[in-house]
């Protein structure tokens, strides 16, 4: 082997280092060119995304993943509403590796940005990297997922108000069982702040209902984690209705867990018995929604949460007092609004 | 081996390290591609705005300074108010922090009647938009003059792209040892995970958490190394006495090693570490960043083993044929019980560097990491079917990636089209090898 090495004549390696050198141009090319078309093509109209051009500068994004379009909704809205302003936005994903997103947190400090928006890949271990900005006098906001560590300071959070959902959530319960009462099953994701709300918020409305006497009792007889997932939803559900077969309804904290519940009744011969109320609005649950599968859910508004963290942003560097925490309440969606909902037109 | 003539020794060292090239050509282009304007802040930009100041508005001139809360800030709002004070202007008011106390600094001035002529800004804080609520505000801020410079040279960019390296660097020494005997190791990157758990855990449980000693913080750092190493060599011995192929044993240490850190941290990241600890990862020694240090000695102690010592001879030995070196005498399963414990042990460095980097130990840490320390290894010109590969190559390669990926990400490339990229920079790398094979 060491032998077959040595042989190899001399005019090789020069041939292969322009090879190379060859390649790598391209490469750079093919990625300056990306830059330029796939930045306006994903922005829609008006953002001509590139750094130092912007008149007021830039604000660069670190994603939870974008391979969740509810993070690329809130990205892409957040891009708009820049461009309204005049500012631009980079977007970048830290893929749930804090380290990539630290790392990404670096490029944006030498970028020069105006500000920094992050979706958090680890609650507590991001928080380094946002001292890093603090130091560097760049002011940080989070969307969607909190900064929960000690002494970064993040200027303000946008997020849904889980809590108010929760509540909708079972004021849509008891419409659903108010008159009979019933046995209700929690589909959690007790891992996730955000669902710990959900369910706090769902809960307290059931039960003073249930308390206060004025029609059927409402049982929450369990409360299992369905992962938050379609197949773990599934098995939960399925564990469920063997163990409470007068099973009326099931809470699930968001829509793939609800459409695995619903695999799972319809399996069992109860679809028509247990009812489902979920959580998120994505379009798979819209649609199960206009289909029937699940009876209503308390959306969220993704676009809202990016425009709203545009705007705190537009007000810090305006000089106005920016709260520390901004919600954005959720909504009940009913089939109703599903079937003049414009999203779902295109379906046939 | 004959002594080779000068040109075919300058003929080696191109087969051997080329790459540079292409590192020094990526680098060329991504400095013409981030060449931005640059903003100084800072005590010498600001006595150019003192005399700027004092050019436009005059000696009497009231003048404001804002700047934020940073200590580059500071050192140019104290210096322009030094410059001032010697000028002649008045300083009515001095601004280091947000935006909102700029705006309470501007009323103040104004309730008082005192008249702002200028307003001292650093680039940053005059893009502000809080001035353009006060009548002729805006048209009255004076900032640096600016000057153009890539954005990818900055002194900071450089040392950050090193210093984000250097742990996949490190880790890729163990990599390109085990690839060099024509093995492989899944396993670097929930070893990174189950080292930065299991040293956290050391620190906090037996060593008393942020009250941690040296002595404790110590132990937490070489615990979780020896842990590792002690995985490495477990994985070794599988590969060696039994001849189960490694991918295959690395594979099943990787979901062990996985396991049992999220086990082991049930889940949830262990943020309970002294602040002395985030010295090594955090810490700046002489100007350069330490995890750089480190890998600047772990990779000149590499070189000198892999080519200086028996030792390095025997791997590559047998990376080419391991029965002809068996043949010849060489202790095939010690040697490569050591690469695999080697490999271990610098997976749970970089663990514990990583650790002390983001100031707390996760089972979910090192995600893909024997992916990107691979990656690494083979731009580096080191062949997946062993027998070949330079120790320094790998670094180059860990170099390369990390600048196309610092060059994409400054440049404001797509994120999924930095994923495109960098899958055809690794299917070239690997061509290349492919190609160079079949020549020889």
């Amino acid at each position: 082997m060491a032998g077959a090495r040595s042989a190899s004549s001399t005019s090789y390696p020069m041939k292969r280092l322009f090879h190379t050198i060859l390649a790598t141009a391209a490469l750079g090319l093919a990625a300056c060119n990306d830059n330029g078309s796939g930045g306006a093509g994903s922005a829609g109209e008006d953002a001509a995304g590139t750094g130092a051009a912007e008149p007021k500068g830039v604000i660069g994004f670190s994603a939870l993943t974008l391979t969740n379009p509810f993070f690329k909704v809130i990205a892409d809205s957040m891009e708009a509403e820049a461009a309204r302003h005049g500012y631009g936005l980079i977007l970048v994903s830290g893929e749930r590796d804090v380290k990539r997103q630290a790392d990404q947190v670096d490029d944006f400090i030498v970028k020069g940005v105006a500000a920094i928006v992050l979706n958090p890949c680890d609650s507590k271990s991001i928080g380094p990297a946002i001292k890093k900005a603090n130091k560097a006098g760049i002011p940080v906001f989070t969307n969607d997922l909190a900064y929960d560590g000690g002494d970064a300071e993040v200027v303000c959070h946008v997020a849904t108000d889980n809590l108010q959902g929760g509540r909708l959530a079972g004021d849509a319960m008891i419409k659903l069982l108010g008159g009979t009462g019933g046995k209700v099953a929690i589909l959690h994701f007790p891992q996730a702040e955000s669902c710990q709300l959900r369910v706090k918020g769902f809960t307290e409305q059931v039960e003073s209902f249930s308390r206060a006497g004025i029609g059927g009792r409402i049982d929450i007889v369990a409360i299992l984690d369905g992962g938050g997932v379609r197949d773990e939803g599934y098995k939960a559900a399925k564990d469920i209705i063997e163990a409470h077969p007068d099973l009326a309804a099931i809470f699930a904290i968001n829509d793939p867990s609800a459409l695995g519940a619903h695999a799972a009744l319809e399996a069992a011969g109860k679809a028509d018995q247990v009812r489902i109320i979920a959580f998120d609005g994505q379009k798979i649950g819209k649609e199960a929604i206009l289909e029937g599968k699940i009876v209503c859910d308390p959306v969220q508004f993704p676009d809202r949460i990016g425009k709203t963290t545009i705007e705190m942003i537009l007000k810090h560097f305006n000089g106005e007092e920016v709260p520390a925490e901004v919600l954005i309440p959720s909504k009940l969606y009913y089939r109703e609004d599903a079937l003049q909902d414009p999203e779902l037109k295109e379906a046939p | 081996m004959p002594k080779p003539s000068a040109h075919s020794a300058a003929g080696q060292f191109i087969r051997d390290y080329g790459m540079i090239f292409v590192l020094l050509l990526l680098v060329a282009l991504f400095s013409v591609l981030t060449l931005a304007e640059q903003h100084p802040t800072g005590a010498e930009a600001g006595r150019q705005v003192a005399d700027r100041i004092v050019d436009a508005a005059g000696k009497s001139a009231g003048v404001i300074i804002v700047t934020r809360d940073t200590a580059e800030d500071r050192a140019f709002s104290a210096a322009i108010a030094a410059r001032l004070a010697d000028l002649g202007p008045t300083v009515h008011a001095t601004v280091n922090g947000s935006p909102a106390d700029a705006r309470r600094a501007i009323v103040a001035v104004l309730a008082r009647g005192e008249s702002i002529d200028a307003i001292a800004a650093n680039d940053a804080t005059s893009r502000w938009t809080v001035y353009g609520q006060f009548d002729g505000l805006s048209d009255a801020l004076v900032v640096p003059r600016s000057h153009t410079w890539p954005n990818f040279l900055k002194m900071s960019n450089v040392l950050g792209v090193a210093n984000q390296t250097a742990i996949y660097a490190i880790i890729a020494i163990g990599m390109t040892m085990v690839i060099i005997t024509a093995g492989i190791d899944l396993s670097v990157g929930s070893l990174v995970a189950l080292s930065s758990v299991a040293g956290a855990l050391v620190i906090r449980d037996l060593g008393g958490g942020t009250e941690a000693g040296a002595g404790m913080m110590l132990a937490g750092l070489f615990g979780g190394i020896a842990l590792c190493a002690l995985a490495g060599a477990f994985s070794g011995a599988m590969v060696t006495a039994f001849r189960i192929p490694a991918f295959i044993v690395t594979l099943a240490m990787m979901l062990m090693a996985s396991g049992l850190a999220f086990r082991l941290s049930k889940g949830a990241s262990i943020p309970q570490l002294p602040e002395s600890f985030f010295w090594i990862g955090g810490g700046v020694t002489l100007g350069l960043p330490n995890p750089v240090w480190l890998m600047i000695v772990l990779y000149v102690l590499a070189h000198l083993l892999m080519t200086r010592m028996t030792f390095g001879r025997y791997v590559y030995a047998i990376g080419g044929n391991a029965e002809a070196a068996r043949l010849s005498g060489v202790p095939v399963k010690r040697v490569l019980l050591a690469v695999y414990t080697i490999s271990g042990a610098l997976a749970g460095l970089g663990g514990i560097v990583l650790a002390s980097q983001l100031q707390a130990g996760d089972p979910k840490f090192g995600l893909m990491y024997e992916l990107e320390v691979i990656a690494a290894v083979v731009v580096g010109g080191t062949s997946l079917l062993g027998g070949s590969g330079k120790i320094l190559g790998t670094l180059i390669g860990a170099f390369i990636i990390a600048v196309i990926k610092n060059g994409m990400n400054l440049t404001n490339v797509d994120p999924f089209n930095q994923k495109i990229v960098l899958g055809a920079v690794l299917l070239g790398a690997v061509l290349i090898d492919t190609l160079k094979r079949r020549r020889a």
